[in-house]
C-alpha cells in the first residue's frame, strides 16, 4: 500500500508539473486573475473573448510574443520597447516613437489598457479590430518593419515558441490566427479600473478626494466630460480639439482612413485614465506636461477646420487655480495596481 | 493518509479510463456505408486577356493600346450559391476562395457535398462580405498572412493585379492595383450570377461536373472606364478610384460551360 502511495504522490507531482508554467519563462500566474472583467457600472465591451476563449497558457504566449524582439526584421524591438509598463503602456519621454534602425514615426504611442472597450485602434481609428492591431507594427517599415510571414518563419524554428504555441493551442504549428490572438488575450486583460478615483466612486478602502480633487472632478464634468467620458474617460468618438496642424507631420488624422473632408485633423479621443504616466502627450506628443495641455484648453483655439462645437474659441479661460485643480483630480485616474502588475511585465527580466 | 489511499483506486481508474482505450470495449462494428447521394462540383476559372491564355511575365496589349505584362493576379470569391432547376440552392459554407494566378490549383474550387440533381445557375460575389472586413484574425484563405490584407486602413484587398508597362507613368514602369474598401458608397465587392443555359451540371454518383468560367484581364482594364496606365498606374486605397476599378472588374469573369 505504501508503494501505491508513493506512485500517487508521484502522480500527482508530475500532474502538477505538467500544469505549471516554465519558471525559466515566466513565473506561474494566479490563473483565476485571467478573466474578462466588466467592472460594475461599466457598458459592455466590444470584444468579448467568445471566439478566442481566455487560458493561461494563451496569456503566457501572448506574454512572451509582445516581449519579442523576433517580431522586428532586425530582431531589435518589440512591442514593449514603444509600451512601457511603466508608463502604462505608453511609451516614456518620446514624442513620437521611433522603430528599427531609428526611423522617426509619426505618432505618439498612446497607453495600452482596457482596449476591449475601443471599437477602432490608433489616433486615426485605422485599424478596425483588437486581433488585427499588431499586424500594423509588425509591418509597418517605420516601426517594426517585418512580414508578418517571415516572423511566423522565424517562430516556427524557434523550440521556444513551439513549446509555448504548443501548450496554449494543443499544436506547435505556428499560424498567424494563433500568433495574433495570443497576443489579444495578453493585451485585451490589460484593465485598468483600480485607481484612487475608483476607490472614491466604488467607496472602497475609506478613499475620499481632496477639496481640490473634488474641485477638479466637477470643472472636469462640466468642461471636458462630453470627450472625456466617464468610466472610459473617453467617448471614443474622432474630433478636433483645437490643435493646429503640424506643418511637418500634416497629418489628417481620420481623414487620412475615411478621405471626407469633414474627419480631417480629427483624431481619437484618447482615455484620460494613468494621464500622469503617459506623457508626451497628444497624437504627436507635442506637450511635455499636463500644464501644456491645460494651457491648450485654457487660451484662445484658432477656429481650425472642423474644430469641435463644445471647443470655445476664446477657451475655456480656467484660471490658474482651476488649471492646478484639474490636473490634481486627473492625478486621481493613475491606477497604481494596474502599473505595479507583474503579470504583464517583460518575462525576460 | 488512510483516507486518501482509500480513493487511489478510483483515481487510478478514473486516470486509466481517461488516458487508454478500454481494452474490454470491443471494436465497433464498421457501419457499412450508406449509399452515396452526394458529389463534387468543380468550378474551374480560366484566365485570359481578350481571347489569349493569361501567361504571366509576358507581353499583352490592353484596350488603351498599352502594352503591358502581368506579374500577379489574385482575387477572392466568396458566397457561393449554386441553384436547382426546382429554384432550391445549395449555399457553401465557409465560402472563401483566394484565387492566384501564380498557383494553379487555387484556380479550381472543388464543392463538396452537393445533393444528386440537376443544378441550372451559380452566383458568387468576388471579395469578401464587409462581416469578415471587420472580424479580427481569420485562418484558411483569409488568413491574414496571404499579402491580401491591409494593416494600417484595415481590410481585405479583394482584387490585387500587379505587373509593368512601359507605358506606365510610375518611375518604376510598374502597375499596381490594390483594390479594396468593404462598405459605403465606394465598397468593391461584385456580385456574379450565371444560368447555364441549355446544359445543366447534372450531379450524380457519376458525374462530378466541372463549370468552367473565363476571366478576361482587359476586362479589367475597360468598360465603363479605358484605363491609361500613363496616370492610371497605382491604386492602393479604398475610395471613389477603388470603385472605378471595381465597376470595371463587374463583368470580368464570364460563364463558358458545363461539363459532365
Ligand atoms: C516603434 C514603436 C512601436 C512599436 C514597436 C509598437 N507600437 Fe504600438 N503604437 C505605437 C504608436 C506610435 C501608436 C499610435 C499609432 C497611430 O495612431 O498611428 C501605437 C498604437 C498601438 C495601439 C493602439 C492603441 C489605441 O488606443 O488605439 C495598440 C493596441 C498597440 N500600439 C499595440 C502594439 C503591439 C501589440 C505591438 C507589437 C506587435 C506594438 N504596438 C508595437 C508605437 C509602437
Ligand atoms: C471636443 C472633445 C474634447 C473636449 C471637450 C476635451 N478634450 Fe481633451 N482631447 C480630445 C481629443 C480628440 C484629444 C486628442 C487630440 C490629439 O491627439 O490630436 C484630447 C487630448 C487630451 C489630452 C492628451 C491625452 C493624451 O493621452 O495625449 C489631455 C490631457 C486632455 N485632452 C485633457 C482634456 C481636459 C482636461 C479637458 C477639459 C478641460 C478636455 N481634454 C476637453 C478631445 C476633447
Amino acid at each position: 500500500m505504501n508503494r501505491i502511495a508513493n506512485i500517487f504522490f508521484l502522480l500527482g507531482v508530475l500532474i502538477f508539473a505538467s500544469c505549471k508554467v516554465d519558471p525559466k519563462i515566466i513565473e506561474p500566474l494566479p490563473a483565476d486573475n485571467l478573466v474578462e472583467v466588466i467592472p460594475d457600472g461599466w457598458p459592455q465591451p466590444k470584444y468579448t473573448f467568445s471566439v478566442n476563449t481566455i487560458s493561461e497558457d494563451k496569456f503566457v504566449l501572448g506574454r512572451a510574443l509582445f516581449y519579442e524582439e523576433m517580431l522586428s526584421v532586425d530582431n531589435t524591438i518589440s512591442c514593449g520597447s514603444c509600451h512601457q509598463d511603466f508608463a502604462a503602456f505608453s511609451h516614456s519621454e518620446h514624442k513620437v516613437s521611433h522603430g528599427i534602425y531609428d526611423r522617426q514615426g509619426t505618432r505618439n504611442a498612446p497607453g495600452i489598457f482596457n482596449l476591449t472597450w475601443h471599437p477602432l485602434f490608433m489616433h486615426d481609428g485605422g485599424i478596425n479590430h483588437i486581433e488585427v492591431q499588431p499586424l500594423g507594427p509588425i509591418t509597418n517599415t517605420l516601426e517594426m518593419g517585418a512580414d508578418i510571414n517571415p516572423v511566423i518563419a522565424k517562430l516556427q524554428a524557434s523550440s521556444k515558441y513551439q513549446n509555448l504555441f504548443k501548450k496554449a493551442y494543443g499544436s506547435d504549428t505556428v499560424n498567424s490566427q494563433k500568433l495574433l490572438r495570443a497576443m489579444t488575450v495578453f493585451m485585451g486583460l490589460m484593465y485598468s479600473y483600480n485607481s484612487k478615483f475608483d476607490y472614491y466612486k466604488r467607496n472602497e478602502n475609506n478613499v475620499e478626494l481632496s477639496d481640490a480633487e473634488l474641485r477638479g472632478y466637477s470643472l472636469f464634468t462640466a468642461k471636458c466630460s462630453g470627450c472625456h467620458t466617464e468610466p472610459l474617460f473617453s467617448d471614443f468618438a474622432f474630433r478636433s480639439n483645437g490643435l493646429t496642424v503640424d506643418p511637418f507631420y500634416q497629418d489628417s488624422g481620420r481623414a487620412h482612413i475615411t478621405g471626407l473632408p469633414t474627419d480631417r485633423y480629427k483624431f481619437k479621443t484618447p482615455s484620460l485614465r494613468n494621464i500622469a504616466k503617459t506623457a508626451p502627450y497628444m497624437h504627436d506628443g507635442r506637450y511635455t506636461t499636463l500644464n501644456e495641455c491645460l494651457d491648450h484648453y485654457t487660451n484662445a483655439i484658432p477656429n481650425l477646420t472642423n474644430l469641435d462645437p463644445s471647443i470655445p474659441t476664446n477657451g475655456f479661460q480656467f484660471s490658474a487655480q482651476n488649471k492646478q485643480d484639474i490636473i490634481a483630480f486627473l492625478n486621481t485616474l493613475t491606477d497604481y495596481k494596474f502599473l505595479g502588475d507583474k503579470r504583464f511585465a517583460n518575462p525576460n527580466f | 493518509m488512510k483516507n486518501i489511499i482509500k480513493y487511489i483506486p478510483l483515481f487510478l481508474l478514473l486516470t486509466t479510463v481517461s488516458c487508454k482505450k478500454d481494452k474490454k470495449d470491443p471494436e465497433p462494428e464498421p457501419e457499412p456505408t450508406p449509399a452515396a447521394t452526394t458529389n463534387t462540383i468543380k468550378i474551374l476559372f480560366e484566365h485570359t486577356v481578350d481571347t489569349n491564355e493569361l501567361v504571366l511575365n509576358q507581353n499583352y496589349v490592353n484596350p488603351n493600346l498599352d502594352t503591358f505584362k502581368v506579374s500577379t493576379l489574385k482575387y477572392y470569391i466568396s458566397n457561393i450559391v449554386i441553384t436547382k432547376n426546382d429554384n432550391t440552392t445549395f449555399v457553401e459554407p465557409e465560402s472563401y476562395h483566394l484565387i492566384d494566378v501564380s498557383n494553379l490549383s487555387s484556380t479550381t474550387i472543388s464543392i463538396p457535398n452537393l445533393p444528386f440533381a440537376s443544378y441550372k445557375s451559380l452566383s458568387f460575389t468576388l471579395g469578401v462580405d464587409s462581416t469578415r472586413n471587420c472580424s479580427g484574425a481569420q485562418t484558411g484563405d483569409l488568413a491574414q498572412n496571404k499579402g491580401m490584407f491591409w494593416n494600417w486602413s484595415t481590410g481585405y484587398i479583394m482584387f490585387k493585379l500587379e505587373g509593368t508597362s512601359p507605358q506606365s507613368g510610375a518611375s518604376n514602369k510598374s502597375l499596381t492595383y490594390h483594390i479594396g474598401g468593404f462598405g459605403g458608397v465606394n465598397k468593391v465587392q461584385r456580385n456574379f450570377i450565371f444560368n447555364f443555359a441549355s446544359t445543366p451540371a447534372n450531379v450524380s454518383a457519376s458525374v462530378s461536373p466541372v463549370i468552367h468560367m473565363s476571366v478576361d484581364v482587359n476586362e479589367f482594364f475597360k468598360n465603363p472606364t479605358t484605363i491609361n496606365v500613363a496616370t492610371q498606374h497605382t491604386q492602393m486605397s479604398t475610395g471613389a478610384t477603388a470603385k472605378m476599378f471595381a465597376d470595371n472588374y463587374a463583368d470580368m469573369i464570364s460563364f463558358e460551360h458545363v461539363h459532365n
